[in-house]
């Protein structure tokens, strides 16, 4: 990713059996021949894009069981592919002291150093040697080496790989539809969270047509307000009617005179000259059926019944 | 090579994400709700007040249903004094029959009018006199 900035970094070759190195700074690392499987091929194929989709399968009868991502790049007529463990290059790094956030660029010694002629000396106990295109690994003593390498002055390819840290835990065909599911719940939740919205303008909206339409007041404390002395009213009305309602319709007998009825204030009062008590019953039972409070009382040679309403 | 960004960074910023879109979600739902109860309140109050306001505020209408009441054969004998004031109509007779009556009571309790005061008084056997106030 940042190939072209990466030449200002120092260089170190990693391999499992290094010593421990001494760092604070950024370093691009170039992968010993033992941290990688690598295979020369010769295929019928000429994109590396098209060699990409085979390369599990290249590997797949070669490798001990793990977890391994692949790469592959073109040298004239051949691929160069190759298996790495993210998580292995990763502990070998942090096994030598390098923090994986100070590592500024991985490669292969295969694509690094496949300029080398005869055996190279790398540290105190191995060289590399390249035998048909293939760097390999040799204890020193194997080979007469021809020099040592100082890696820090080579110029590094493009050729560079990036190590999945987490690829151990899970793969990233996983992450990436994780990340799918991920992304269309919050797109559905949104466009939820949008339509909601939508709908609670919409009600806004048509809350305020309402009040226009229906002439209401500025608020609803207001129109509450107004509601309750209507329906005040109301409830006097329906009162007052099925008060009348009785004392009209109760039947008296010929001796029996309604002389006066009067809707005053919060009352009625009804007055009879003469009233047996049968139909003072007839009133009051009717009057308690309906939850009608009412005082009875004579006064001068009448009968009051008086409502309240 | 390193630098590229952590996918469990993207993944924990999506989860984020995610929490967000839910909470705001949960809270355009709860608006809803409550925008939704408030319309169906304000509906209700406001079908509630037309009606009733139309039954007992409504000027014009009580007058000409007043009229259209007095107007009726049986009640013309008992010539019915109507007083109107800003906020009430008075309706009096000094003097009329009981099926007189029986017709004008049975019009004005079953209409929609805002009774405030009556007073009717027995006369004679056959005789009585009457006085309502009605509000508008």
């Amino acid at each position: 990713m940042f190939t072209k900035f990466n030449q200002k970094y120092k260089t170190i070759f990693l391999d499992s059996s290094s010593a421990a190195f001494e760092l604070d700074e950024k370093v691009n690392v170039v992968l010993s021949p033992s941290m990688y499987w690598v295979k020369k091929l010769s295929l019928p194929l000429q994109k590396v894009s098209e060699v990409k989709k085979l390369l599990e399968s290249i590997f797949e009868d070669t490798l001990p069981l793990g977890n391994y991502n692949y790469s592959v790049y073109k040298e004239g007529e051949f691929f160069f592919a190759f298996a790495y463990d993210d998580k292995f290059i990763i502990d070998t790094l942090e096994d030598k002291g390098i923090a994986v956030a100070n590592v500024a660029g991985v490669y292969f010694a295969q694509s690094e150093l496949g300029f080398i002629e005869g055996a190279v000396k790398i540290n105190e106990t191995q060289s590399i040697f390249l035998k048909d295109d293939i760097l390999i690994l040799l204890p020193c003593c194997w080979v007469e080496e021809s020099g040592d390498l100082n890696i820090d002055e080579i110029k590094l390819s493009k050729r560079g790989i990036n190590l999945a840290q987490f690829g151990h835990i899970v793969d990233s065909k996983s992450l990436y539809k994780i990340g799918a599911i991920l992304v269309a719940f919050i797109v559905l939740i949104m466009s939820e969270w949008m339509i909601t919205s939508s709908k609670v303008d919409d009600f806004s909206d048509k809350k305020e047509t309402l009040f226009a339409k229906a002439k209401l007041q500025a608020t609803m404390f207001q129109n509450k307000a107004m509601l309750k002395k209507y329906t005040k009213i109301h409830t006097k009305q329906v009162s007052i009617r099925e008060i009348t309602s009785i004392i009209l319709s109760t039947r008296l007998r010929p001796s029996e005179t309604l002389t006066q009825l009067i809707l005053k204030d919060k009352k009625i009062t009804a007055y009879y000259n003469i009233i047996s008590q049968p139909t003072i019953n007839a009133i009051k039972k009717e009057l308690k059926s309906k939850k009608i409070e009412f005082n009875i009382d004579k006064k001068n040679g009448h009968f009051i019944f008086e409502m309240i309403l | 090579m390193m630098n590229r960004i952590n996918p469990l960074h993207i993944g924990a910023l999506l989860v984020v994400v995610l929490l967000f879109s839910i909470f705001k979600l949960s809270g355009a739902k709860s608006d809803l709700s409550e925008v939704k109860a408030e319309f169906r309140e304000t509906q209700e109050l406001a079908t509630k007040l037309s009606g009733l306001k139309s039954t007992y505020a409504d000027k014009k209408s009580v007058k000409k249903s007043l009229e259209r009441v007095l107007k009726i054969s049986s009640l013309r004998s008992a010539n019915i004094v109507k007083k109107s004031t800003k906020g009430a109509i008075v309706l009096s007779s000094s003097s009329m029959d009981k099926n007189a009556l029986n017709s004008l009571m049975g019009k004005l309790l079953n209409g929609a009018y805002q009774i405030n005061s009556f007073k009717i008084k027995k006369l004679s056997d056959s005789k009585v006199s009457f006085e309502m106030e009605i509000k508008w």
